[in-house]
């Protein structure tokens, strides 16, 4: 019922969505269009072939924080060096922490020598909801079929301490490397971590 | 002198206390530090708690936080030999947020770890422990914040309790969710995991909050609901499942606490098929919190709406006869203002009794897992047939056919007036048998309110109904200016008398009435030959009152009273008519078709995207009768269904009927009737008052009609 509501609701706001949610599994990613940092108008079909890796992103979170202390940004070299896209996605409502407009969020991305393909602005939460988006981070990685074949924390460390990111198992570079090597991704799950998606 | 030396002991006896020292941490949104429940023996297990004093609007997180959040670490360091193990969590809180769902605590919480204090720890000496806690503190935004917490504490021979804090840690470990026993299941089917617990603690329990906390965070989806069931010896939740279920190899364990609001407990579920007890019952009533959120009552409100809801039950077309009678006794004690009082009082303390008694009766049948609300005995024809015969005994009492006691005349003796006393009570009885089928404004919400409650506030709502329905005739009682007014007592209390006993004849044959709907022609033959023979019965009576006795006289009146009695019992052989048939004979009637009302048929039509009008009616119900003569037969209706492409649906309560009860208690109602509009677009439904107007219904049904989908 619920499920069917949601469902019903998502599909007039995203353009032939399928209807699948995120927490039902690795199958088609949920597809979508919002505004990137500068303005222009980006949707998943356009990186269709390739990988791509959604991040949500709150830049106040301490759990962000912690992870651009230099965690995240090498992640994301190591995406793009693989070829693959990354996405970094606001869903922080207008007023809530991490909401940005597009100068901020260019800023921020070049105060962090941060390097994703495009920053997109989600203050509806249109785009966090269609993936249930829960904490920020929430990390996706969708493969080059679009199919989600991992969602969850960034690692398996789930707090809030630099110190822990040593020793940490990084499940996104694990999800490329799975697809790398052309093999099923060992995590397809694990549980976000982080601070509540800041939702309108 | 012996109040000094008590208080040079109490000093002394303070200071033996030792009072563990440790200061508390400011982190920035809460202030921490660690508090000892009792001083540590050497050998023994002491409790440690980390306090957290929250700033308001903060909290922080449970075992498992939820969809975010992260819970609190403890990292101690501790003497030589001593150990520490994990907190012991106390119910967490439900905290949503957004879409999101966290558990945690705000204001302050205490989290007990139990401390083992090693053999060779020295009595006298102070030990000192530390701790280094991380905790994530989130209002709107989250912080991490951090502490390095001490404590010393003293090594006893004694387990002293800490004066401050060895009371709350006691409290805390007591309240704390343990296992208790209860057998637990589970079966994940796609996206949902039933899971099926029963025992002890279970049975009879209002279940009506249950919620299923998870210890691993992957297993549910903690922001959607957990639809219940109850069966006599436990419950079912329906949870919505996690991706531990709907991804790869499913758990074998499905660990955490059952929370029933205030009380809760540790299970551990293995999968399996469900016990046969923890279902079968339907959902359970709606609770406050639930009611609270489609704009419920509070208690103080539901008291107040209960007293209106009495006062107006005064005005509706049940409670005249009873009014009638009431009308007739003041009449006699008018003019005698100290026993006019007592017979007001002895009318409240009826009515009381008997509001308190039927409640009573209800709740323990709900609680018994009887699907009833209120007006359950007209449900039964016996009970209906009964009423009409002691109506009609009342009515051929006000005709002067016989006399209760002594005649009227020699009233106002003493026995006499003891006498009035019985008669007071028994009319307060009386009006509120009757008076339940006319469920009056206000009282719907405050009877649905009061039945999804525990019993004392179920029975302090009923007390507040009684109240109300009593208060004119007790306050008129207590006016002599009022009472002044009236006539002196004379022959024309007779010809009043005669003329109130109308209403109640008119009583009986709205009762023979409901009877027919009941359980069809036989069962209405059965009650008129039974009104007859009780007729004729009390005329004997009344014919040896007025000659010299005549013993045989008396006994021919009993027998053939007796007779009467029997007659009504047979009722029970009868089976009730059927829904279709009694629906089909009142659907010929009504100018507006309607097809009868069942869940399915809700949701088929609601699947179709058609507006639905649903009826809950009963024939005993006075107000539902009034509604449906009045308003819901206009063509004005039928014209707005049709013009709307809208279907009545009509759910008959006249006879027992669980579905129906069930559905009444989803919308916070404890009896008929209640109208329900739903919408085309699939929202919830609107509820329109009980009292109607064809207009009102109609542009409900417009207005339905115009929520579309996505609209």
């Amino acid at each position: 019922m619920t499920l069917t509501r949601r469902a019903a609701l998502a599909l007039p706001l995203l353009a032939a969505a399928p209807a699948a949610l995120a927490a039902s599994g690795p199958g088609p990613a949920p597809a979508f269009t919002a505004k990137d940092a500068d303005g222009r108008t980006r949707s998943l079909a356009e990186f269709k072939g390739k990988v791509v890796v959604l991040e949500w992103v709150n830049e106040g979170c301490p759990y962000v924080k912690k992870h651009y202390r230099g965690n995240m940004q090498a992640t994301q070299k190591a995406a793009l060096a693989q070829g693959a896209v990354w996405l970094s996605v606001c869903s922080s409502a207008p007023g809530q922490q991490g909401a940005v407009n597009g100068a901020q969020a260019k800023a921020w991305i070049k105060a962090h020598n941060a390097a994703p393909t495009a920053f997109l602005l989600d203050p509806s939460g249109t785009v966090g909801r269609a993936y249930n988006a829960k904490t920020t981070p929430h990390m996706y990685v969708i493969d080059k079929t679009g199919r989600l074949v991992y969602q969850g924390g960034i690692d398996d460390k789930p707090t809030s301490k630099v110190e822990d990111i040593a020793g940490a198992k990084n499940y996104v570079l694990a999800a490329l490397a799975d697809l790398k090597a052309g093999r099923p991704v060992q995590t397809a799950f694990s549980k976000p971590y982080g601070c509540s998606v800041k939702y309108a | 002198m012996r109040r000094l030396l008590a208080a040079l002991m109490g000093v002394f006896s303070l200071a033996s206390a030792l009072p563990a020292a440790a200061a508390p941490v400011d982190t920035g949104h809460l202030e921490a530090e660690l508090v000892p429940q009792q001083s540590a023996v050497p050998g023994g297990t002491i409790y440690v708690a980390l306090r957290q004093k929250i700033d308001k609007g903060w909290h922080t997180y449970w075992r498992n936080p939820g969809d975010s959040g992260e819970a609190t670490k403890i990292q101690w360091t501790l003497p030589p030999g001593w150990t520490a193990g994990d907190f012991v969590w106390p119910l967490p809180h439900r905290q949503p947020i957004g879409p999101l769902m966290n558990y945690g605590y705000s204001n302050e919480v205490l989290l007990p770890t139990p401390i083992h204090v090693p053999a060779t720890a020295k009595v006298g000496e102070t030990a000192t422990l530390k701790a280094d806690v991380v905790f994530l503190v989130c209002a709107d935004i989250c912080v991490p914040e951090e502490a390095t917490l001490t404590l010393a504490l003293p090594v006893a021979e004694q387990p002293t309790p800490d004066p401050k804090w060895g009371d709350r840690i006691a409290s805390v470990l007591a309240d704390a969710p343990k296992p208790a026993g209860l057998a637990a299941t589970f079966a994940a089917s796609g996206e949902a995991v039933k899971l099926a617990v029963t025992g002890d603690p279970l049975k009879g329990a209002d279940v009506g909050d249950a919620y299923f906390f998870p210890f691993d965070g992957t297993v549910i989806d903690h922001a959607k609901a957990q639809p219940i069931e109850r069966g006599p010896d436990g419950l079912t939740l329906t949870l919505p499942a996690g991706f531990a279920f709907t991804q790869g190899p499913a758990p074998t364990e499905l660990a955490g606490v059952l929370s029933l609001g205030d009380r809760a407990w540790e299970i551990s579920a293995k999968a399996g098929p469900p016990a046969a007890g923890a279902s079968g019952l339907g959902a359970p009533p709606k609770t406050v919190s639930a009611a609270g959120e489609k704009g419920g009552l509070g208690l103080p409100f539901a008291l107040l709406f209960a007293f209106l809801g009495g006062l107006i039950l005064n005005l509706m077309p049940c409670v005249f006869p009873v009014l009638s009678m009431k009308a007739a006794a003041l009449a006699g004690h008018a003019h005698d203002a100290r026993n006019a009082r007592a017979q007001g009082l002895a009318y409240l303390v009826g009515v009381l009794a008997t509001f308190l008694a039927l409640a009573g009766l209800l709740i323990a049948l709900k609680a018994g897992g009887a699907a009833v609300g209120w007006g359950f005995q007209l449900q039964s024809p016996i009970a209906v047939a009964a009423l009409a015969l002691v109506m009609l005994l009342v009515a051929l009492n006000l005709s002067g056919v016989f006399e209760v006691g002594t005649s009227i005349q020699g009233a106002g003796g003493g026995l006499a007036s003891q006498r009035g006393l019985a008669g007071s009570f028994l009319t307060g009885v009386l009006a509120v048998v009757v008076a339940a089928p006319c469920t009056a404004p206000f009282m719907a919400s405050a009877m649905g309110y009061a039945l999804t409650q525990n019993a004392a506030v179920s029975l302090l709502i009923f007390g507040a109904l009684g109240l109300g329905l009593a208060a004119p005739f007790v306050a008129l009682s207590f006016a002599p200016g009022l009472l002044r007014l009236m006539p002196r007592p004379g022959p024309w209390m007779d010809t009043l008398r005669h003329v109130l006993a109308f209403p109640m004849y008119g009583a009986v044959a709205w009762l023979v009435w409901v009877l027919s709907q009941q359980t069809g022609p036989v069962g209405m033959a059965y009650a008129l030959a039974a009104g007859v023979l009780a007729a004729f019965a009390v005329w004997l009576w009344g014919h040896a009152q007025r000659r010299p006795p005549a013993p045989i006289t008396r006994g021919l009146a009993a027998a053939v009273f007796v007779g009467a009695i029997v007659l009504v019992g047979l009722l029970a052989a009868e089976k009730p008519a059927t829904a279709a048939s009694a629906g089909g004979k009142a659907g010929e009637t009504a100018e507006v078709p309607y097809e009868p009302w069942s869940p399915e048929r809700v949701a088929a039509l609601r699947a179709e995207g058609r507006p639905v009008f649903v009826n809950f009616t009963a024939a005993w119900c006075v107000t539902c009768q009034v509604n449906e003569r009045t308003s819901l037969g206009r063509k004005i209706i039928a014209d707005a269904l049709k013009r709307n492409n809208a279907v009545y649906l009509k759910a008959d309560w006249t006879n027992r009927d669980p579905a129906i009860a069930a559905a009444l208690a989803e919308h916070g109602r404890a009896g008929v009737p209640l109208y329900l509009v739903y919408g085309a677009d699939g929202s919830d439904p609107v509820i329109l008052p009980q009292l109607l107007t064809d207009g009102m219904v109609a542009e409900a049904l417009d207005r339905a009609a115009a929520r579309k989908p996505g609209a």
